[in-house]
């Protein structure tokens, strides 16, 4: 199955770069851009600083306040069913989930920008090898495949990591490749070769710098996705285990009270919508700026 | 087109051997077979003697090799739980997953792709900004979020559906609902965007300019040609048909392939899991070697392409 993408970047590889800068620095921010960014750097600062602002321990159980009500001065969004603070748990799970899907996308990314240089560099049977393990991880669904892996060596937070890691590798891989054997023809990869470079400097020092505007905007595409992946698997009571808790984890929990307690799961839901759509507007925008070829 | 055929078939082929290859290794990797089948203080003969009766102190290559004399043969193992046929068990819940996607994929076709189609035609209009926001809201919210949110408005608060189970075709209004709408938006951005992408083509210029109604230029020039990517999205949607509820069919307790995947992955009940990732993947090479057949329908270029140029 060959992306659209694959094409259109190797066609926009050449001379878009520096004009689509100067239009990112001409255009002020559009409202919903900037609530995005607004709202991505208050769950980072969350994330960072988070644990000094809880009142309560995340894991702290108080059973004579079992589902108490939210908006109180006790418990801001109220309780769950064993009396745990849920703004508590809602930091801490903000916090893991964020941890989680930032992890992958980095290891997703660096693991198929290599593959893709590695394409491009050797060719021959590489490149092949390469692209058929492109094809095949395209061809399973990734929740499918995620299910069986944790099914066959059961489920630790840093495997989930790993596992999440590999989401979306194939994409980067691609662009990477297409990408680099575009730049390979161009005159200054060839320059810095006559000058005797080694190929790991010419990818590393020239290259990725040329090639990275792509790349994070594919890192902006693949991020929320992630977030949406952890979220269902952790849902699924698959993910993150508890006594540990993540996003998707409060919301599968707080299923079980739908009716009588919606708060344990109405604050970590809307919390992943507004986050998964501030990424899509930020890396829409960002695609927009830096690259109206990829879509 | 033979050439073309032929290596498609081989591409598909080698798909599922790489399926297969993979959970024959991640199935001995995970650990001894005769001890997770067998409880661990089973004598040490009965050991043994299981491990000989399977085949498992045969050399690893001979165990691969018979794993796939296994598999063609449609000998696909014994359910953990109950001793019963892993395919036998995995077989019964596909007529309750096919009953809830492929409705909810007719309100994927019937509402996405016009709504993308139209947006595209009406760039920018108030219309076009709809669809998007709900695009964008589609893509962005998690299914099982949705699925509470329309449990917690319908079923809770005006009492109008059930919330969960499957006894009569009311149940399954919400999960069809629930897995329409999510796939709806994908499809409409993505059928605005290969719009788009084709009426900014000189083509369209020339076909208008030389005096063709606009209408004609639409259904004969731009509509066969957004289609071709379109198609893509719909392969995949349709290869997933298996196993693309395996979220929605948790929230709202449906007894398909989806939910019996996850308790089986709870369960580690190895074998149903293995069966469902190769029927999985098969239909999955099915609906993209279906789409590649539809490429070289809809555009010769393809059929007619070098080797290797389709990469």
């Amino acid at each position: 199955m060959t992306q659209p993408t694959d094409k259109a970047v190797t066609d926009s590889a050449e001379g878009l770069m520096p004009l689509a800068h100067d239009r990112l620095n001409a255009q002020p921010f559009p409202l919903s851009v900037s609530v995005a960014i607004f709202w991505l750097s208050f769950m980072c600062f969350v994330a960072v600083v988070g644990p000094s602002l809880m009142p309560y321990a995340f894991t702290a159980i108080d059973l004579k306040a079992r589902l108490s009500l939210p908006f109180t001065s006790l418990h801001w969004l109220g309780t769950d069913e064993l009396g745990r603070d849920v703004f508590s748990r809602l930091v801490i799970s903000i916090r893991i989930s964020l941890l989680v899907s930032f992890v992958a996308t980095i290891i997703s990314a660096t693991f198929g920008t290599l593959l893709g240089f590695l394409a491009a560099h050797y060719r021959g049977w590489v490149e092949q090898t390469v692209l058929i393990l492109a094809d095949f991880q395209a061809s399973i669904p990734f929740l499918i495949f995620a299910l069986a892996v944790l099914a066959f060596f059961g489920n630790t937070l840093t495997l989930f990591i790993l596992l999440m890691g590999i989401y979306g590798w194939e994409r980067y891989a691609r662009i990477a490749r297409g990408l680099a054997i575009a730049a390979n023809s161009q005159g200054y990869a060839a320059a810095v070769r006559q000058l005797g470079a080694s190929p790991i400097r010419i990818y590393l020092g020239h290259i990725l710098p040329n090639t990275a505007s792509t790349l994070i905007v594919s890192m902006t595409l693949v991020f929320p996705e992630i977030i949406l992946l952890e979220s269902g698997l952790s849902f699924l009571g698959l993910g993150v285990q508890p006594p540990m808790t993540s996003l998707g984890n409060m919301v599968g929990y707080g299923r079980e009270y739908l009716t009588r307690a919606p708060w344990i799961l109405l604050a970590p839901a809307t919390t992943i919508v507004l986050t998964t759509l501030s990424v899509s507007i930020l890396g829409d925008w960002l695609r927009d700026r830096l690259d109206p070829t990829l879509k | 087109m033979i050439r073309f055929i032929i290596s498609r078939v081989v591409r598909a082929a080698l798909t599922i051997f790489f399926v297969m290859t993979f959970s024959f290794i991640v199935l001995r990797l995970s650990g001894d077979p005769a001890l997770i089948i067998m409880s661990p203080d089973a004598p040490p003969e009965a050991i043994i003697a299981f491990r000989k009766a399977w085949g498992l102190d045969d050399p690893i290559w001979l165990q691969y090799f018979h794993y796939f004399g296994a598999v063609l043969q449609g000998e696909l193992g014994r359910s953990m739980r109950d001793g019963r046929s892993a395919l036998v068990i995995v077989g019964e819940r596909i007529p309750a997953t096919l009953l809830l996607m492929v409705p909810a994929l007719m309100l994927k076709v019937g509402i996405g792709i016009p709504a993308g189609v139209y947006a595209a035609l009406h760039r920018n209009s108030r219309i076009d900004r709809l669809v998007m926001s709900f695009a964008v809201f589609g893509f962005t919210v998690p299914s099982f979020v949705l699925a509470l949110v329309l449990v917690l408005v319908f079923s809770v608060g005006l009492g109008w559906l059930p919330t969960s189970g499957a006894d009569s075709w009311r149940h399954a209004i919400l999960p069809v609902i629930t897995l329409g709408i999510g796939g709806a938006a994908v499809l409409a951005r993505f059928t605005r965007s290969a719009m788009l992408e084709i009426l900014g083509q000189p083509y369209i210029r020339t076909a208008s300019a030389k005096g063709l109604k606009w209408s004609a230029v639409v259904r004969g020039h731009a509509l066969p040609n957004a289609a071709i990517p379109t198609i893509t999205v719909l392969g995949f949607m349709v290869g997933s048909l298996l196993a693309g509820a395996v979220v929605v069919e948790s929230v709202f307790a449906w007894p398909g392939v989806g939910r019996l995947l996850v308790v089986c992955v709870s369960n580690r009940d190895l074998s149903v899991v293995q069966v469902i990732l190769l029927l999985v993947a098969s239909t999955m090479v099915c609906a993209n070697f279906l789409v590649d057949l539809a490429y070289g329908l809809f555009d010769p270029r393809i059929r007619q392409a070098p080797r290797g140029a389709g990469q």
